[in-house]
């Protein structure tokens, strides 16, 4: 063991950091070949098209994007559309989760509905929806909150057919009433599920904004990429697609944080 | 005598706050909603918009880009937009679904074959030159069902081939030389801009212009809005449409000039560069009711329509 150590350690020693930077650049080297195969495709002419710009171009638009402003309000005004979809859309799902998880007529009576209409994609629904709803942000807000819901609505009632009959037992013999039992016992067990069904409606969230922004929009993101495509500006959109993308990457980061806050006690 | 002053004090007070009151309405102008697609056969719009037409008449236009199209027709039914630009075909349409729609205002018009930008455009070694060549073969309209669709397929069978023999594959505009290049498509109906930059490549070649060659001074594009808004406001209307016209005419003087150019760059986004490559049709004073019924007979003749419906009535009558 010890010549060994003596003459591997040696090397092991001389390149550990190297190594421990490799392992770690990994992932950006991947990456960053990717991005230097897409700038030669474009550049030399592999990809023939004119909306197939190279990646220094779609860099140039995405800073100049950012520091001139118009990224950023294209962006608050989507997650401002998204964020009020969004919570109309869990407030609901736990709301009439609950209500259908403790009470077993309401289910036999409502869920059948809703599951006639939850394999309608929300977008499908739009032009229908805008008869109803105009073409402004009420319409999106509703189709994002309806696809929102879902997820959240059978999370939760998931989560509560799921709670241990003895808590419920438990809660029974102090005679505690009904709504305290709901917000002491039920929703806290059911948690869990129901964060796990928050977090699916929130990729949900972003990616239905931005559709519903392609088809009836006239602002946001999803709007912008639109334009651009039709203005054969690639390079802004391809920044729009690519700001998108990290909204989405932090929008989820943001909720992993806000889950260890609220929910300690998941396995972690 | 308390009374009387009273009096005198009340109407001195409703003399003021009338005033303010008129005051404010004359600095308010009255707001319309038009949906628009931000292509170049609204510039007359944004050109009366620029040269304070509109404000002239009174009105504040609020355009509201939909890049589809989408939403026109169904935001119009819902009350979103008092006006929104449309094509001929999906005015019938909605027309013969029995909604309330009228055309308000003319749009756009291929009045001379110099004019038709919009061409039919193949693989230049593809040796296809006719309809009956693209037989067996694939076509791209931006959307099936409707005013392209209608006019490729019209045009296949003016030049001799089997339209129902044609597959049609929905390209969006921007990507259909791309279709084109990588043989998705055999050829593609396209219009302005992607048309001009398309067809001075060499690897391509515009082999006809559909909608010239099927049917001379077709109405391709209207201003459309409802019964209901053309009788409980026919004074705004009236105002639109005159603005408009005006917007019209300076289109027409000022076409490919700079400030022009300026004009469609600021809503379509496109580079002025780029549009200067493309050549922009004058827009029409008029809708003409013959040409609508025209398309209506081509649209019943492909199954669009399933029977005939009166055009002259759907039409405001000023704007004939």
């Amino acid at each position: 063991m010890m010549p060994r150590q003596r003459s591997g350690g040696a090397v092991e020693s001389l390149f550990a950091a190297p190594l421990r930077l490799a392992r770690r650049l990994r992932g950006f080297l991947l990456v960053a070949a990717l991005l230097a195969l897409w700038e030669a495709s474009a550049r030399l002419g592999w990809v023939n098209s004119s909306n197939w710009p190279p990646v220094s171009g779609v860099a140039l638009a995405l800073v100049r994007g950012w520091t001139g402003g118009e990224l950023l309000q294209l962006t608050a005004s989507t997650l401002r559309r998204m964020a009020s979809g969004y919570a109309l859309g869990w407030a609901a799902g736990i709301a009439l989760g609950s209500l259908l998880g403790i009470n077993r007529w309401v289910r036999y009576a409502v869920k059948p509905i809703i599951e006639v209409i939850r394999p309608i994609p929300a977008p499908a629904i739009v032009p229908m929806l805008i008869l109803f709803l105009g073409v402004d942000d009420l319409l999106k807000v509703v189709v994002v909150a309806l696809a929102c819901f879902f997820p959240v609505f059978l999370n939760t009632l998931a989560g509560i057919a799921g709670i241990d009959t003895v808590l419920l037992e438990t809660a029974r013999t102090f005679g505690i009433g009904r709504i305290k039992t709901l917000t002491s016992v039920i929703l806290p067990a059911a948690t869990p599920t129901i964060a796990a069904g928050m977090r699916i409606a929130i990729g949900i969230a972003l990616v239905v904004t931005v559709i519903s922004e392609m088809i009836a929009g006239s602002s946001g993101l999803g709007y912008y990429i639109v334009q651009m495509q039709y203005a054969l500006r690639p390079e802004p959109m391809y920044a729009a697609i690519i700001s998108l993308s990290a909204t989405g990457y932090l929008i989820n980061r943001a909720f992993v944080v806000l889950e260890r806050w609220w929910i300690p006690w998941l396995g972690r | 005598m308390r009374h009387s002053a009273r009096w005198i004090f009340g109407l001195a007070l409703g003399a003021v706050v009338g005033a303010g009151m008129a005051g404010a309405v004359k600095a308010e102008p009255e707001k319309l909603r038009v949906s628009i697609i931000p292509i170049n056969d609204v510039t007359p719009l944004f050109s009366a918009i620029k040269q304070g037409y509109f404000a002239e008449e009174g009105l504040e236009i609020d355009t509201s880009p939909s890049a589809g199209g989408a939403v026109g027709i169904p935001g119009l039914v819902a009350g979103s937009f008092d006006i929104v630009y449309g094509n001929v075909v999906s005015m019938l349409l909605a027309a013969q679904q029995g909604i309330d729609i009228r055309v308000i205002a003319p749009g756009t018009k291929i009045e001379k074959i110099e004019d038709d930008s919009s061409a039919m455009v193949v693989r230049s070694d593809s040796g296809i030159a006719t309809g009956k060549d693209l037989e067996g073969k694939n076509v791209g309209v931006n959307t099936r069902n409707n005013v392209i669709w209608l006019y490729a397929r019209a045009w296949i069978k003016a030049s001799g081939g089997d339209p129902d023999k044609v597959t049609y594959r929905e390209v969006p505009h921007p990507q259909m030389e791309d279709a084109l290049r990588q043989k998705q498509i055999d050829g593609g109906f396209m219009v302005i801009p992607y048309v001009a930059l398309a067809s001075a490549k060499p690897e391509f070649k515009a082999i006809a212009h559909p909608y010239s060659a099927v049917q001379l001074g077709v109405d391709v594009g209207e201003y459309l809005t409802t019964s209901k808004f053309l009788a409980d406001r026919p004074q705004t209307a009236a105002k639109f449409l005159r603005a408009l016209r005006r917007g019209i005419e300076w289109y027409n003087a000022n076409r490919g000039t700079p400030p022009l150019l300026e004009i469609v760059s600021g809503f379509t986004r496109i580079d002025v560069g780029l549009l200067k490559q493309v050549k922009m049709s004058p827009s029409p004073m008029r809708v003409d009711p013959a040409q609508i019924e025209t398309t209506m007979k081509l649209m019943i003749e492909n199954k669009l329509l399933r029977g005939p419906i009166a055009v002259k009535p759907l039409i405001f009558e000023p704007a004939l």
